[in-house]
């Protein structure tokens, strides 16, 4: 993981100092061609493999993509023997394990309902270790994650990985109240109303790839996965990540790279030029359509790990994306203007009641916004299967 | 005529002989105990009929004690001066000179009667048992210092009528208080149309009509003057010249400044240290590479980029020379400063289109940058503080009028800005410094010694675990011969040293270490020979020697399992041999023509890879390799180089010119960025990486206005470039062993139209230039690899059609000015996205044909005043100070754009540097 090539991108500094970053949107150049985009990774292992078919689209389009049905999908060796996949409808098509044989190369082969037909280069399976480790470590005020691995066969060399993580978090303010919606009264709320634990998740969005090529073991020693800021509410209580690796051809890598270098590592003051990109899909009969997307083989490792909050500096503290004052104070009848604030701000209004006020008898509530209360704005209650408390 | 000339010599020969034999008659008897020269002289006097002639100040020194009688006065002078270089010498009528050092000659010179040199030496010479010279040759004679302008010198051995015909008068232009030669001066004569230019060292050579002439001397920086001379005969004078000293009502005396269109040179821009610091900058400091910027035909990618564009060439086809050393970085702090002091810079040359035929290497331009030499007189020096930098700089004679150094050094305390920086980048470090020294030594009137050196260093590291760190040094030593007036030498031998070093430390297993580095020794001899008034020849031979080593991963420390990795050294040799003729065909038309041959030699040992013929050179296509032994010869690649240029009179003060010219580079800058990154690396030419080749037919229109204080010119050009190296998509210049696997040949064409007035005195000073250009490349081989952009022409990066600058400079007094720079071109070209998908969980873009479209437009106007302290002479310090405003509008000009996503979402940015108006302050102090 030597990041010679990557230099440039931290030379970011003058633009920092006397400099500065704006939006730009440019004349609007687009082109009508939509381009197929071939994205996923033949699983040769025990687990199932997943394409996924789309088309670009303009810039312009709030849609970020578009998916492709009615292809037929099959992965096929040189000798023709195929499998297909089972499109699941969004440009989505699957198989479940297919068990390849290593020793063979594959292609994946794709035909369009006009009979257009694309195929990628034969590519070779690619052996993948097993994840050795993921670990983390406060840098600065980002918590650093990191993955380590090696094959001591020395052949595998170019990897990648992705993620996905989920999180446990609460809101501002614990609410043991509720509108009745029925009844439209204040009441108590029951056990499965209970809105204040939460669990959320996010994939990666980042192209994570990392090299051995330069050293003399195939060992990637603390590759950086991802940082999360020590303000961030992933860290409050509990968090995990699942990381999956897939282990790359030298060419697949250049691909994930070039790809990077286009997408993710402009802006600095020595940028790289945006180049083409160089996928190994290619239309039979037309080699001169672009066609996006790289096809590899490989066994697909995964790894789970859990980071809870006390294993984290003590004084990290998480910061709450909505802003929230105090408790406001809704009286039944308003000491001076005598006004029925329950009714008005929380029973016909957005005001969720967190709790009763009053000497002897409930005189009001104090209430706030939803978003200090109900952490299912961004979440969900029900607890993930894969989730372990500690 | 000449046999009756030849008869009068031998009667005035033999009146010499009878004389002497008559001063034998006079006898004297002298007692001197430690006499001074004044009582000797009286005595003499009071006992002869002899008058002496001395300079009593001469012989303040001398003490005579001797004690004689009855000896001819002959043989009493001759045992007062005995063992002492005073001289005498005794007329016919009764008249002794006493001189010290030489003796003058009674009697007529030789050549008076203009005898061959020839029928002289045959001829008896009597008056032989003193040391005799000829005022006009010898070495110990002091060449005439011409220092006012009214005095009419007397060159060359003088006659009664001035014989008809040429003669050639040589000598150096220098600058009155510090001895420093003054390089590019012209003199010219003014009823005839032919004039010279000092060359670097201030020599000039000139060969004129004989008798009564007026010269007149222009040099930058310098106050216009004029010498009132007689040539009698080939001779010598030195001219001092006076620095301009700026007054409000200046006494223009410009009937001569057409310098710029009797030149037969185009396309080259001179400017002296004096224009440079006029025009502002960012923070505060002269800076030599931006205002090259703001010349005709040059551009740059960007403002953190020092790299500069000549007439559509890419930033390493610039041979940078810095005193004859070539400059590989010539970039501090990221591009924001560059490499050269201007404390110690006198002035710069850019050759954009005729470049002189002792040059080469480079396809695009010569940017010579000389510095000054220290001042001979007295010590003096200079120092500055600025916001980001301080710099110091020391001159003064080591032997007074023979021997002087200057140093100039500067550094950075740029930490305290890096701590303002947000988080992110607050542990951020970045620092350089740099340093000059020059020598220069007069041996003798004919040879003088100049040793140069230069060292500079940038470190920075950025907030990340890796530090970086690059480095130039360069030394040269270089001898300057004068064979006589019309042949002279330098000879020049040098190292020029440029390194970059990257170091990462964080993780123990991934510290590695990566160097590079480039070796140059040169030799060359560089001729000059005045064949007559019509015809100057240059001639020379160059070789350098190239030792690169282009990459060498190392690991760091013990647990590191970083895989060394060291791609062989390079080694190349570059040869050139040189003529070239300046020929003045009739006064109005002149025209320069020369040739170089260049050589390339590239040595082993090395390891050369085989390719399939006409198969793109890839891995696939890869045959075998070959391996070669120690110097011995891979590849040679060779081939000679035109450069024409001629000019034709159109009147007075206008003039049309046309060029031709074609070079040939044999090193490479390979980086595929916009901007030179420290970090790129350069490549020499191999048997896979051909020789860069480029040509180049130009034209101009000059013409000066108003008495010659306007300067006007307009020059076309048209271009044409082979085998310039572009990059395959997702290149690797890292780090490479098969460096050929991914690059691309492609072919350029570019041209231009340039427009410049420049007004260079007055109150109000300065220059506008325009410029329309346009530069393409193309790879359309297919056999050569992937087709960019289908093989269709494509504009290059640094292709920016329209160009205006404008510098003004206006003077209220001695002690105020203000200064204007205003700058606009059209933004340079980029690849945009067209599509946009979703891959990797993320929108990614898909984007257009290479540099399809354009970043928007770029203008900038900067702004500064010059406060001067109070202009008494005598005082301690003069002090002044430079405050200025930087972007001036605050527009936030696009360095770049670019499109990245961030949370999974593609958004385009605009990336600015120096977005707002930045305010600089400067203060400078001389002693």
């Amino acid at each position: 993981m030597v990041k010679i090539k990557n230099i440039y991108c931290l030379l970011v500094i003058g633009a920092i100092v006397w400099g500065c970053k704006k939006p730009y949107n440019p004349p609007v150049v687009s082109s009508d061609n939509h381009y197929l985009v071939v994205e996923g990774v033949i699983n040769s292992g025990n687990d199932s493999t997943v394409i996924n078919l789309s088309r670009t689209v303009k810039l312009t389009e709030n849609v970020s993509t578009q998916a492709v049905s009615n292809f037929s999908v099959v992965v096929e060796d040189a000798q023709g023997n195929g499998y297909t996949l089972k499109p699941e409808g969004n440009g989505k098509y699957d198989i479940g394990p297919m068990h390849l044989d290593i020793s063979k190369k594959y292609r994946l082969h794709l035909k369009d309902p006009t009979g257009k037909e694309y195929a990628s280069d034969y590519v070779e399976v690619r052996q993948n270790p097993p994840i050795d480790s993921i670990g983390f470590f406060p840098k600065n005020n980002n918590l650093q994650l990191y993955v380590s691995t090696h094959n001591a066969t020395n052949n595998t060399r170019y990897y990648r990985w992705d993620y996905a993580e989920t999180w446990r978090f609460h809101t501002r303010y614990q609410s043991g109240y509720i509108v009745d919606t029925v009844t439209k009264e204040v009441r108590g709320r029951r056990i499965n109303e209970l809105v204040y634990f939460c669990f959320a998740g996010d994939k990666s969005s980042n192209i994570i790839l990392g090299s051995s090529e330069k050293l003399v073991q195939d060992v990637i020693a603390q590759g950086p996965i991802t940082t999360i800021p020590n303000t961030s509410e992933k860290l409050e209580l509990r968090y995990t990540i699942l990381l999956k690796q897939y282990a790359l051809t030298k060419e697949g890598y250049q691909f994930w790279e070039n790809m990077r270098k286009n997408t993710e590592q402009l802006g600095s003051i020595f940028d790289a030029q945006p180049s083409q990109l160089q996928g190994n899909i290619h239309n039979i009969n037309d080699p001169a359509e672009p066609v996006i997307g790289y096809v590899s083989i490989t066994d697909i490792q995964s790894k789970r790990i859990f980071i809870d909050n006390s294993q984290l500096p003590t004084d990290w503290i998480a910061k709450y994306p909505y802003d929230c004052g105090p408790l406001d104070t809704a009286y039944y009848s308003a000491p001076k203007s005598g006004h029925n604030d329950v009714e008005d701000l929380i029973i016909k209004g957005n005001g969720i009641p967190v709790v009763p006020f009053g000497n002897f008898r409930v005189e009001g509530y104090l209430y706030t916004s939803a978003g200090c209360t109900d952490c299912t704005i961004r979440g969900r209650v029900m607890q993930p299967l894969f989730w372990k408390e500690k | 005529m000449k046999k009756l000339y030849f008869l009068s010599l031998c009667f005035l020969m033999l009146c010499k002989l009878n004389y002497a034999q008559q001063n034998a008659g006079t006898l004297i008897s002298v007692n001197f105990q430690q006499a001074g020269i004044s009582q000797v002289v009286a005595e003499l006097e009071a006992k002869t009929d002899y008058h002496f002639y001395y300079n009593p100040l001469q012989f303040d020194s001398l003490k005579v004690t001797i004690q004689l009688s009855n000896k001819p006065l002959e043989a009493v002078l001759e045992m007062a001066f005995k063992n002492t270089n005073f001289r005498y010498a005794i007329t016919s009528g009764h008249q002794v000179f006493l001189t010290r050092g030489r003796e003058i000659q009674t009697r007529l010179a030789a050549d008076f009667f203009g005898n061959k040199p020839g029928v002289n030496q045959s001829s008896p010479n009597i008056v032989t048992n003193v040391a005799t010279a000829n005022f006009t040759d010898e070495k110990e004679v002091k060449v005439p210092e011409a220092t006012t302008e009214n005095k009419l010198y007397e060159i060359g051995i003088k006659t009664n009528t001035v014989e008809p015909g040429k003669a050639t008068l040589s000598g150096y232009v220098r600058e009155g208080k510090s001895g420093e030669s003054v390089v590019g001066a012209s003199i010219y004569v003014t009823n005839t149309k032919t004039g010279v230019a000092t060359d670097q060292f201030g020599y000039f050579t000139i060969t004129l009509p004989k008798g009564r002439q007026i010269l007149s001397i222009r040099g930058i920086g310098m106050r216009d003057t004029r010498r009132q001379i007689i040539l009698y005969s080939d001779g010598k004078l030195n001219i001092d010249m006076q620095e301009q000293v700026t007054s409000l009502k200046e006494v223009k005396i410009s009937a001569e400044k057409v310098a710029n269109v009797r030149n037969v040179q185009l396309g080259v821009n001179h400017l002296d240290i004096k224009s440079i610091k006029q025009v502002p900058t960012v923070f505060g400091e002269a800076d030599v590479l931006r205002v090259v910027l703001t010349l005709p035909g040059v551009q740059t990618v960007g403002e953190a980029s020092t790299g500069f564009n000549v007439r559509g060439g890419s930033a390493d086809q610039n041979l940078i020379l810095l005193n004859d050393a070539t400059i590989y970085n010539p970039s501090h702090f990221f591009g924001f400063f560059s490499a050269f002091n201007p404390d110690i810079v006198k002035d710069i040359e850019l050759y954009k289109s005729s470049i002189p035929e002792k040059f080469g290497g480079r396809l695009s331009s010569v940017l010579d940058i000389t510095d000054r030499e220290g001042n001979k007189k007295k010590f003096t020096g200079s120092a500055g503080i600025g916001l980001l930098t301080s710099r110091l700089n020391v001159e003064g004679p080591i032997i007074k009028d023979k021997t002087s150094f200057i140093f100039g050094g500067r550094v950075t305390y740029s930490d305290w800005l890096l701590n303002l920086l947000p988080e992110a980048y607050k542990h951020s470090q970045a620092s350089f410094y740099d340093f000059n020294l020059d020598i220069s030594h007069q041996i003798d009137d004919k040879n003088n010694i100049y040793i140069t050196s230069y060292l500079s260093k940038d470190k920075f590291k950025l907030n990340s675990d890796t530090a970086y760190s690059y480095s130039n040094k360069n030394i040269n030593i270089k001898w300057k011969h004068n064979f006589n007036d019309k042949l002279f030498s330098v000879i020049t031998t040098g190292i020029d040293h440029y390194q970059y070093d990257i170091a990462s430390f964080d993780n123990a297993v991934n510290a590695y270490r990566l160097n590079f580095d480039i070796n140059q020794t040169n030799l060359k001899a560089d001729f000059t020979y005045y064949l007559n008034r019509k015809n100057t020849i240059n001639f020379g031979a160059s070789s350098i020697y190239y030792k690169l080593h282009p990459g060498n991963l190392q690991p760091n420390n013990t647990q590191s399992l970083v895989m060394p990795d060291v791609i062989p050294a390079q080694q190349a040799l570059e040869s050139a041999a040189y003529v070239g003729d300046k020929y003045d065909i009739t006064d109005d038309l002149s025209l320069s023509a020369g040739i170089r041959y260049s050589l390339y030699n590239y040595l082993g040992p090395q390891t050369v890879y085989n390719y399939a013929p006409g198969l793109p050179k890839t891995s696939a296509n890869l045959i075998d390799s070959t391996s070669y032994t120690k110097n011995k010869v891979i590849k040679t690649y060779s081939g000679p180089e035109f450069r024409l240029s001629a000019r034709y009179n159109l009147g007075d003060n206008t003039s049309l010119k046309a060029g031709y010219n074609t070079l040939r580079q044999y090193i490479h800058l390979l980086s595929n960025t916009t901007a030179i990154a420290p970090t790129d690396v350069w490549q020499l030419s191999d048997p896979n990486i051909k020789p860069q080749y480029g040509d180049q037919v130009s034209l101009g229109i000059y013409r000066n206005l108003k008495s010659n204080t306007i300067e006007t010119s307009v020059e076309v050009y048209y271009k044409r470039l082979r085998d310039y190296l572009d990059y395959r998509s997702g290149a690797n210049l890292i780090l490479n062993h098969h460096i050929e696997n991914d690059v691309l040949s492609t072919d350029g064409k570019a041209y231009g139209i340039e427009f410049l007035i420049k007004k260079a005195t007055g109150k109000a000073n300065g220059w506008i230039s325009y410029t329309y250009s346009r530069t393409f490349l193309k790879q359309d081989d297919i056999n050569a690899g992937e087709l960019i952009n289908g093989g269709a022409y494509y504009p290059a990066n640094f292709d920016k059609p329209h160009d205006f600058n404008f510098i003004g400079n206006y003077r209220f007094s001695h002690r105020f000015s203000i200064s204007l720079n205003v700058t606009y071109s059209t933004g340079r070209p980029i690849t945009l996205p067209i599509a946009k998908y979703y891959y990797g969980g993320s929108e990614r873009i898909y984007y257009s044909d290479r540099n399809e479209y354009r970043i928007p437009d770029y203008f900038r106007s900067d702004f500064s005043m010059n406060i001067e302290g109070n202009h008494k002479v005598h005082q301690l310090t003069h002090n002044s100070f430079t405050i200025g405003i930087y972007n001036l509008t605050g527009r936030q000009n696009a360095y770049s754009t670019y499109f990245t996503q961030q949370g999974g979402v593609i958004n385009g940015f605009k990336l600015s540097i120096f977005a707002k108006p930045i305010p600089f302050i400067n203060y400078n102090i001389r002693f």
